[in-house]
């Protein structure tokens, strides 16, 4: 009942998000990735603040005034150190999920664009091992509870931190930088590329051709990418929304090439 | 003999919500079963390994079927059939599990009408008729009740050896199953008694022991250890699975699922066609004799069969292997076709695969195994599984694990990490099926789209939830529908409708729709939550009526999105 309850008010947090976007999502490819990026979040409501750490460090100011902050476990009392107190060490209980604790925390990395995708894996099972709700069947509802929550919130972190396009949009957003879609289709020159693209991969017979095709397309989302940390790291972020969206067409296009194959 | 033990649950739809009154100082072990279409298996934690119970005939394989012989029906725990032909007389009932929560217009209930027991079609989308032969009249029984019956008294046997009472379980299911046909495998063990903590995709069973062999042998070198890719295949008589899983420190990741209703009953049919005399009908003799060539084969390059069908009619023929692989050819394309689908979904390639591991009644069919072999590029297949207990072993640690057993050693240190096995989603753009959550998405998943009205003030949306893979609504499996009202008037394609979905941890399917207009903050009726399935047995009709009834006036087509 009381999960029922939370969904419903997900949705609905989930639906009024949307108002931050004042265009209509019809006539907008980009935002419904952005929505669809959010309303998973809308699982563990995470505002666009200015940044995780200050606001963290404000709410919990009353505590302490360094920017280490420490918690306390809520069933035995232990306090932890650790950015990402998830799991409590001493009695292995499941902490609730803190909104403040950001996706790259999480997996104890620095807030940095690049990254090791591969190291994620086996971080993600380590925190699994702790946290999945099939392991806590015997625990008390509220700590259940906290497993489901928790839970989802790592492997969305997974997710989103895996992949290039919905990694630097969520790094814009931790810098409180939404992905304006207003402005996506107005160069001539990437609608151009974009068609041709498009019917290059509709005219594809064989998976030889559109395996090229990917490799190319997996170039140029490389070389965006790389444009990105560029904008993002000398803190260009109008330039570097520019290149998320075209990240978004090539990964686009990656998927239909997918879907033919 | 005792009054069947089997209590008939209220019909109330009320599946996988917690019932169970498990204190948390003394937690219940799950048991693992593994029912499969000819033969079933009961496993559980001893509190240092998973131990396979037996039955009084000291066997670990237990033929799934029940007789209807006297007044009292006997499952084949307790019964002891004299003779293999005894199961073929009309009084057993066996394959429920390629029965269970089909319509009578599915392919696979076709193909079980020349089992000897009686199953009837009237093709029209409701559940078939199925009989056994008691006293030379019709006794009629669902799959779920046959099921029942034999699941109480695997309950039994293990009540009296484990000395305990037993309640949870754990439950391997094929992979191609639809969340229609899980709740009926719930409605059978509730039935009997059971309550089910969770019903395991074979394969991801599997996956599990897998997970703990590795585990085993890693542990001196501390932490994770490298992560390992496995192909999981189970062939048994009913269904072919197929799963890609991503292991590391006792955790497997299920990267992709694969299946389909073809297994070694198909294979039996066929051959069976092959070998009988033309206009002949199929007997139980020939079917026990060609059971018996095709295990021959798998060792030697030809049998030699020679069945006497009564009148004059004698069989008697040479069958090369060769031969009974192009007899079924279709099945071991098929075959192929799923681990194929399944690498290329998991996005692995054939050089990455480290173990490939084949399990199941059928696995040791050479031609299987070359398949096997030659699309994952590999010279062996994974040894340290037994292919008849793998499944049930994986069940019953499971089993531990989700009641919370913790071993000193830490042979329970596993964990599954589950992703779904089909696309869920709902009809729109005309007739088709258009995915919300797509198959192999990791488990607990939320997705959500957007839809938006065919005709202009239309004020009301059928959401019609369905199952599969299929590309129109007809393919794949009906989960329930709903209709949302009170959309404001308005030009066609300008209501938002946004249909959410939202899978947990235990499985547990919820669908959200909503109505948005442009410019409101909020939606513009309240969302509507359901738990799905909602549908029952005489489902299959279902779409065909909301046709005829509302034909394409409460349709919805996706909102556009560009390239
Ligand atoms: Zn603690």
């Amino acid at each position: 009942m009381n999960k029922t309850k939370k969904l419903v008010a997900s949705i609905s947090k989930l639906l009024r998000r949307r108002t931050c976007y004042p265009s209509t999502f019809r006539c907008n490819p980009l935002a419904t990735i952005a929505f669809n990026h959010l309303s998973r979040d809308s699982l563990q409501p995470c505002s666009a603040k200015p940044l995780a750490i200050s606001v963290s460090g404000l709410r919990l100011s009353g505590r302490a005034f360094c920017s280490k902050r420490s918690s306390v476990c809520w069933n035995c009392g232990f306090s932890s150190e650790k950015a990402a107190f998830l799991f409590c060490d001493s009695c292995r209980s499941i902490q609730p999920v803190d909104d403040s604790v950001d996706y790259f925390q999480i997996f104890g990395l620095e807030n940095k664009y690049e990254l090791d995708a591969g190291s994620l894996e086996g971080k993600y099972k380590d925190w699994q091992k702790k946290l999945h709700p099939d392991l806590v069947h015997n625990k008390s509802k509220k700590e259940r509870d906290y497993a489901a929550e928790q839970s989802a919130k790592v492997t969305e972190a997974c997710r989103t931190l895996t992949k290039r396009l919905s990694r630097a949009m969520y790094i814009m957003k931790l810098n409180g930088i939404n992905i304006n879609e207003e402005e996506t289709l107005t160069d001539p020159e990437l609608l151009m590329e974009i068609m041709e693209l498009r019917e290059a991969i509709a005219e594809s017979k064989d998976s030889n051709a559109l395996n090229q095709i990917r490799s190319q397309v997996q170039e140029k989302l490389k070389q965006w990418s790389d444009s990105f940390l560029e904008a993002f790291e000398s803190q260009r972020f109008d330039e570097a929304v520019k290149c998320i969206q075209r990240m978004t067409y090539y990964e686009r296009a990656c998927e239909e090439i997918v879907k033919k194959l | 003999m005792a009054e069947p033990a089997y209590t008939v649950a209220s019909d109330s739809e009320n599946t996988g919500e917690e019932k169970s009154s498990s204190s948390p100082s003394l937690p219940e072990i799950a048991v693992g079963i593994d029912i499969g279409t000819s033969q079933c298996s009961i496993a559980v934690w001893n509190g240092s390994q998973v131990h396979i119970l037996r039955n009084t005939r000291n066997q670990k394989l237990i033929k799934s079927f029940v007789t209807f012989k006297d007044e009292v029906p006997a499952g084949g725990v307790s019964n002891q059939l004299s003779h293999e032909q005894e199961m073929l007389t009309g009084a057993a009932i066996f394959n429920m599990k390629r029965l269970i929560g089909r319509v009578d217009t599915d392919p696979v209930v076709h193909a079980s009408k020349n089992l000897p027991f009686f199953v009837q079609t009237l093709d029209i989308g409701v559940r078939p008729f199925i009989a056994a032969l008691v006293n030379n009249a019709w006794r009629s029984t669902t799959p779920e009740e046959v099921l029942a019956i034999f699941l109480v008294e695997l309950r039994l046997m293990a009540e009296t050896q484990l000395k305990r009472a037993v309640r949870n379980v754990v439950l391997t299911v094929p992979v191609s199953f639809s969340r229609f046909q899980l709740t009926r495998m719930e409605r059978a063990c509730a039935m009997a008694g059971l309550h089910v903590l969770r019903l395991m995709p074979e394969p991801t069973a599997i996956a599990l022991l897998y997970a703990q062999q590795q585990q085993m042998t890693t542990h001196e070198n501390m932490g994770s250890g490298s992560e390992r890719l496995a192909v999981i295949f189970n062939i048994g008589a009913g269904y072919c699975d197929v799963a890609v899983t991503a292991t590391a420190g006792g955790v497997s990741q299920i990267k992709s699922l694969a299946g389909n209703a073809i297994g070694g009953e198909d294979i039996l049919q066929n051959t069976m066609r092959y070998i009988a005399p033309p206009n002949k009908e199929a007997s139980g003799l020939l079917r026990v004799a060609t059971q018996d060539a095709i295990h021959r084969l798998s060792s030697q390059e030809n049998v030699q069969i020679e069945v006497d069908l009564g009148d004059g009619d004698m069989v008697s023929k040479v069958l090369d292997r060769l031969e009974f692989e192009e007899v079924n050819e279709k099945v071991f394309q098929e075959c192929e076709r799923l681990v194929v689908q399944c690498l290329r979904d998991a996005r692995v390639e054939s050089g990455d695969i480290d173990d490939v591991i084949m399990v199941g009644g059928c696995s040791c069919i050479p031609k299987v195994r070359a398949i096997l072999k030659n699309v994952c590029k590999k010279d062996e297949i994974y040894k340290d599984v037994n292919p008849l207990e793998a499944a049930v072993r994986g069940a019953a640690l499971e089993g531990a694990v989700t009641s919370g057993i913790h071993d000193p050693f830490g042979s329970l240190d596993l964990l599954t990490i589950q992703a779904t096995a089909l696309a869920v989603g709902v009809r729109a753009n005309g007739n088709k099926f258009v995915p919300v959550i797509p198959r192999n998405t990791m488990v607990p998943a939320r997705k959500d789209l957007f839809f938006t009205t065919v005709h202009d003030d239309q004020k009301e949306a059928l959401i019609v939830v369905c199952e599969g893979e299929g590309e129109t609504v007809e393919e794949n499996h009906l989960l329930g529908f709903f209709k949302i009202v009170g959309i404001p008037p308005s030009q066609k394609g300008v209501p938002e409708i946004n249909v959410c979905m939202d899978i947990d941890a235990s499985n547990a399917l919820r669908v959200f729709a909503a109505v948005l207009m442009p410019g409101s903050k909020s939606p513009v009726v309240p969302v509507v939550e359901v738990r799905m399935p909602t549908v029952d047995d005489g489902h299959g009709w279902c779409a065909q009526a909301l046709n005829v009834k509302y034909g394409s006036t409460l349709d919805l087509i996706t909102l556009q999105r560009k390239m």
